[in-house]
């Protein structure tokens, strides 16, 4: 394959008409422009216009938007709300992270008035969930943990072992077989390792 | 001697140069590992080092949010020993406050904040060696860094003063030129478009010189620009060779 067209910030790529604007673009006047220096990639999707879009060989930055699932750390708990920090969004890990919440009625999506945060998480967990808003001025973003495959993954015992879910509510200690109330996820199969 | 001669009967300047060329730039762009993106660039002697971060979450107080677009929070400096005289250069004097604000009208026209909105990008600039056009330097030196950051762009900043002695435009002046107190003009261009991204001048010149200053110093960015925009292609190339062609998929 010919060596892909190298493209600098302000370039004009080619007419609106001929191709649609993707990843590292912009339309000015009918035009697609390149907002990023990179290599020019077409890509046919079948009989649709074709994507063009820029790469480049380091990744890009990513943010979280409504709908992704993310992968984040419980910071701390109060009665009303969960504070984490967004380590992963998708698969993808963040350079820097951001702050979210889980507020109480985001946790599950059943019984919600008897939900109580420390019986769902617990500093140190690793959680996925669920973007659902931006937040607002005072807020950061706001998760949700309220569906099967959200919840958490791996969480500590008290006594310090790495603990094996045994049910959607609740995790065992191998050590002492202590049970501890979680929110537990349903890892899907896809993502287990085996 | 009544004064320095700052242009020639043969129409040359003090250092040599003729009225509408520019001083020799080099640059390298991603000088630095830690930071997302980084640039250094050499305009004659005045030397600029930028650095760019983000876009990440909002650092400081949370009230600057933009629900629509990003922050661009910009930081101008001089190092201690980067003019004539050593001089200790505290953050936040009068002069690096006006200059952090041009800089951040300048990358908000030209950065696309409205992809990142409710984040920051931080800028920051410092000046080494002082030799005139510290503002332009700078600029030059921030588009480097944001394109190797990879922020997307509308267009490439380009800046280039301009001056106007003995009824001639001059380029890209340099300290003594700067100093002998003639009108002086900073403009900042987004080159393809021919857009300005900002212009200042703060002396009185007749408005019927203001043209031919206005082409000189356009013209000047566009010399900048071809500058700029063979070292993008030049560290592209080098990144892409690196990185064993990954970039030819």
């Amino acid at each position: 394959m010919a060596p892909a067209k190298c493209c600098v910030p302000g370039e004009r790529l080619c007419s609106l008409e001929d191709c649609a604007p993707g990843h590292g673009t912009y339309c000015k006047h009918g035009y697609i422009f390149a907002s990023l220096s990179g290599y020019v990639v077409k890509k046919n999707d079948n009989g649709m216009m074709p994507v063009l879009s820029i790469v480049r060989d380091t990744d890009s930055h990513l943010l979280p938007v409504i709908g992704v699932t993310v992968t984040c750390k419980v910071m701390s708990i109060n009665a009303r709300f969960a504070k984490v920090q967004i380590m992963y969004i998708g698969s993808t890990a963040l350079k820097t992270t951001f702050r979210g919440t889980i507020r109480k009625e985001d946790i599950r999506a059943t019984e919600k008035d008897k939900v109580e945060v420390y019986k769902s998480f617990r500093p140190g967990d690793i959680v996925v969930a669920k973007v659902i808003s931006l937040g607002d001025a005072q807020s950061n973003y706001l998760l949700t943990t309220a569906e099967n495959e959200l919840g958490v993954v791996v969480a500590h015992s008290e006594a310090g072992a790495s603990m094996v879910p045994i049910s959607w509510c609740e995790m065992q200690c191998p050590k002492t077989h202590i049970k501890e109330q979680r929110k537990v996820a349903r890892v899907r199969a896809e993502y287990l390792q085996t | 001697m009544a004064g320095l001669e700052l242009l020639s009967d043969q129409g040359y300047r003090v250092d040599g140069r003729k009225a509408g060329e520019l001083r020799k730039i080099q640059a390298r762009m991603g000088v630095f590992a830690q930071a997302d993106g980084s640039a250094y660039i050499e305009q004659g002697n005045t030397k600029a080092l930028a650095v760019v971060y983000g876009p990440h979450e909002i650092r400081g107080s949370r009230s600057k949010t933009l629900h629509d677009r990003a922050v661009v929070n910009c930081q101008y400096s001089m190092a201690t020993f980067s003019t004539g005289e050593r001089k200790r250069r505290p953050h936040g004097d009068r002069k690096s406050t006006e200059m952090t604000l041009h800089l951040k009208q300048t990358f908000e026209a030209a950065i696309l904040t409205q992809l990142y909105p409710r984040s920051q990008i931080d800028i920051y600039v410092q000046i080494l060696q002082a030799d005139g056009g510290n503002y332009c330097t700078c600029v030059n030196a921030a588009t480097l860094a944001i394109i190797d950051a990879g922020i997307p762009m509308r267009d490439y900043v380009c800046a280039c003063s301009a001056g106007f002695i003995e009824d001639t435009p001059l380029a890209d002046l340099s300290y003594v030129e700067e100093a002998a107190g003639g009108p002086q003009l900073a403009l900042a261009l987004l080159p393809k478009s021919d857009q300005i991204a900002l212009l200042e001048m703060n002396s009185r010149l007749h408005e019927d010189h203001l043209e031919r200053v206005m082409d000189a110093a356009t013209k000047a960015c566009k010399d900048v620009y071809a500058v700029l925009d063979q070292a993008v292609k030049e560290h592209l190339q080098e990144v892409s060779a690196m990185l064993g062609d990954r970039g030819m998929a």
